[in-house]
């Protein structure tokens, strides 16, 4: 067996250091804004506080989570992820099904006009107007409705279910199942890992979707979290006397407030990623090798 | 993404516009025109016809409206149920644009006072004119608003909105480190020689014992006009009359001297060396920390730095210098004219006339008053002739009262608006020595806030102003000389700056006569 020299273990050593330290380097900033939730005003106002805190408190961090706009729009975004999420994957699934079964007529011209989708689509123009006359404007349903189906998704849960056994499924109908019964009790219950993934991408995109609630949504109390957050931070750039009265100068929410959103709204899904990783790496495996 | 969002929106507005307009001139067909007035009489004909519930659309603040304690105050006294909407904090005329265009049933909109976008819309007919419903409906508005800020609004002849007027003249000015003063047996300077020596004497001698930090003036990287210096060399507003016209500041005469003034400073070391790079965060954090010896801000933000320099430094103390008078005796602020906030009802609105009526109500004067500072001694007290706020009710109950004004009682709100200065101490002795211890000649009235819409100036007003902020700045870095002024000035005059000029200076004449 090679044995590791002196100069193999400096090497090794030097690479590691380098790599943590940038790896800690990207955690500065983020750092930076965790400290300053937990500081002072008047320390983060005099630029004293880097990566630790300057005079330790809860209050701000405290005022934020409990603030009744924070709480509905985290509400607001966990409805929109849940409910958006489920109904992605069975939208999605049920469509992905029929698409499987490559032996039945014009599957083939379907699934181009699948993919037609995928590189062509009417802008967000058309897409504005078809929500305005679906009465959707101020509706929680233009967040969830036009990202039912990710025709992407679609495809990697047909390949899947293309790799499926059909004996499975030929026995199943000997025994006198039917078609739904089939997908519901045979398919979807070994399609476990394919539906994680893909319900972790719905998941993720719903969360994070800040664009359709910016074009939909007008109404305060629907506002998502993302929109919210922005609302808050963006108060910070515009500090100029020009554009803004006295009043909301004197108004501007505290550095610190802001940055406790920033932490309190990024918690959630920073809690769910560790758990999710692993998914993430399979489901960009999922069909990337057929066996 | 930016940029995308901002085309988005306009070619969303184009495709809009088209179904919008159809619908709008489908309504005028119904009830535009005679209609507000037969609706009128129907509706004074049935007294205790049920008030529908109004829908408003508001700029953005921090909290809900819904559930502000105003918001019920308002109600009681108007009879009218509202629901609050609000636009985003940032892009919020990109995302009203698409909201005007899409024809959203909104019965009052309440947006920052940006007179081109007012106009747009009015002259594409997006607008309710106002002028028969306050006739008719307004008592308390007519008595509320002054007839100049009535004319400001016009357009074509015709008001489509209801304003509130900026309450106070002066912004900012030099705050300096009186205790350094002190230190070094300093008088307050009162003319910028003065001003010079004493920011030499911050340099040399450094009274803060900051050593290599020492920062005699600090400002940020974008502030090429520094507040008060400006008006020392005459040029105190963006465009100041010289010879019976408006000129810009960059093709002022007196513009050479104010830059060879302020570049001498920067070259002495005496303005902060790093200032190019400095946000307006930064320029705070220096001198709430002590380095700097002096900041240019808005009085508004007096607190925060106070509460963060008494922190670090118990004995620090600072205060407004006062106008300094220039080479040639010159001196003085730039005073606020113009709006802060415009409300106006769109065609798509479904109860222009209940609007009407609620904004009546709200201008009640017992009501505005309530709404503006409060009950008597419960929000507020008075104390040596002036209105005082009790903290902290006042700020959980009237804090964000502001936003729900539609137009004000111009004759008082001023005074009461002061009380919210009042929260403050150390910022109402700020705001009140810019404010109400200045004589009237050292405000210099900014005369284009209360211009009426321009279209060339409006155009081009934000582009050139970035022109000749970075054209100054750099003047000032030293990166530019002065020998190229002749240059600038063509290639800015070509930048639209000529047909403004001539555009402003029509208007100019025309109400000078």
């Amino acid at each position: 067996m090679y044995r590791k020299t002196i100069k193999d273990y400096a090497l090794d050593g030097t690479i590691y250091t380098l790599l943590i330290l940038m790896g800690l380097m990207t955690l500065l900033p983020f750092a930076n804004v965790l400290s300053k939730s937990f500081s002072e005003e008047w320390a983060i106002v005099s630029g004293k506080v880097g990566i630790l805190p300057v005079g330790f408190q809860f209050d701000t961090m405290a005022f934020v989570v409990t603030s009744s706009q924070f709480l509905r729009s985290l509400g607001i975004s966990v409805l929109v992820t849940v409910i958006g999420t489920l109904a992605s994957l069975l939208v999605t699934a049920l469509t992905a099904y029929p698409l499987s079964k490559r032996e039945l007529p014009g599957i083939g011209a379907l699934i181009v006009l699948f993919i037609f989708t995928m590189m062509f689509n009417g802008g967000i123009i058309p897409n504005y107007l078809l929500i305005r006359e679906l009465g959707l404007i101020n509706h929680l349903g233009s967040l969830v409705l036009p990202a039912l189906v990710s025709v992407f998704n679609l495809l990697v849960i047909k390949s899947y279910f293309e790799n499926l056994p059909p004996s499975l499924e030929e026995s199943a109908k000997i025994e006198g199942a039917r078609n739904l019964t089939i997908l519901f009790r045979i398919i979807l219950p070994l399609s476990g890992p394919v539906l994680a993934t893909i319900g972790l991408f719905y998941a993720v995109y719903f969360w994070n979707d800040y664009f359709n609630p910016m074009l939909y949504i007008n109404s305060t109390s629907l506002k998502p979290l993302q929109l919210y957050l922005q609302d808050i931070v963006m108060n910070a750039d515009t500090s100029s006397a020009l554009d803004k009265s006295a009043d909301d100068l004197m108004n501007v929410p505290a550095e610190g407030v802001r940055a406790a959103t920033v932490i309190a709204s990024t918690l959630p899904i920073l809690l769910v990623y560790p758990f999710l990783q692993k998914y993430f790496i399979k489901g960009v495996l999922i069909g990337s090798v057929k066996g | 993404m930016k940029k995308a969002f901002k085309l988005i929106t306009v070619i969303v507005m184009a495709a809009l516009m088209v179904t919008t307009a159809a619908a709008c001139s489908g309504n005028n067909g119904n009830n535009g025109g005679s209609a507000p007035a037969s609706a009128g009489s129907e509706a004074s004909a049935k007294p205790d016809a049920p008030k529908p519930t109004l829908k408003r659309l508001n700029v953005w603040t921090n909290e809900d409206y819904n559930t502000y304690p105003v918001a019920k105050l308002l109600e009681e006294a108007t009879g009218y149920k509202m629901e609050y909407d609000m636009l985003p904090q940032d892009k919020w005329a990109e995302k009203l644009n698409l909201i005007m265009s899409s024809g959203e049933a909104y019965d009052m909109v309440t947006s920052y006072s940006d007179m081109a976008l007012y106009s747009d819309y009015a002259q594409k007919g997006a607008l309710v004119d106002l002028t028969s419903l306050i006739e008719e409906f307004g008592p308390n508005i007519q008595a509320a608003l002054k007839p100049e800020s009535i004319e400001a609004l016009k357009v074509n002849g015709k008001l489509y909105a209801i304003p509130v007027s900026i309450t106070y003249e002066v912004n900012s000015s030099i705050l300096i480190r009186t205790d350094w003063l002190e230190k070094l047996e300093l008088p307050m300077p009162t003319t910028t020689d003065e001003l010079t020596h004493v920011l030499q004497q911050f340099k040399e001698q450094d009274p803060g014992g900051n050593g290599e930090r020492n920062v005699p003036l600090t400002i940020k990287g974008d502030q090429a006009m520094i507040d008060n210096i400006v008006g020392a060399f005459g040029i105190p507003n963006g465009w100041n009359e010289v010879d019976g016209q408006m000129v810009p500041r960059v093709l002022d005469p007196s513009f050479k001297d104010y830059v060879a003034y302020v570049a001498d400073l920067y070259k002495q070391r005496l303005i902060d060396r790093e200032f190019v790079a400095n946000k307006d965060a930064t320029a705070k954090e220096k001198f709430a920390s002590g380095v700097a010896g002096a900041i240019v801000v808005h009085w508004a933000d007096i607190p925060g730095i106070h509460e963060a320099l008494t922190k670090n430094l118990p004995d620090a103390k600072f205060a407004y210098v006062p106008p300094l008078k220039g080479p040639n005796g010159e001196a003085g602020f730039t005073a606020n004219a113009g709006f802060d906030r415009l409300t106006f009802i769109p065609k798509s609105a479904k109860h222009p006339e209940d609007a009407i009526k609620w904004i009546n109500a709200s201008l009640e004067p017992e009501t505005f008053k309530t709404m503006a500072i409060g009950v008597e001694g419960t929000h507020y007290k008075m104390e040596n002739g002036g209105y005082t706020p009790i903290l902290p009710i006042f700020n959980d109950e009237r804090n964000l009262a502001n936003n729900f004004m539609v137009g004000t009682d111009e004759e008082q709100y001023p005074k009461y608006w002061q009380a919210r200065v009042r929260k403050n101490p150390v910022m109402f002795e700020a705001f009140d020595f810019l404010n109400n211890q200045q004589p009237a000649e050292v405000k210099h009235l900014n005369v284009l806030g209360l211009a009426p819409y321009m279209q060339q100036y409006a155009k081009n007003n934000q582009q050139l102003h970035t022109m000749s902020n970075d054209y100054t700045v750099k003047l000032i870095a030293g990166a530019e000389s002065l020998d190229g002024l002749a240059d600038f000035q063509a290639k800015y005059l070509a930048a639209g700056a000529e047909v403004s000029s001539q555009e402003v200076n029509e208007w100019y004449q025309s109400v000078n006569k």
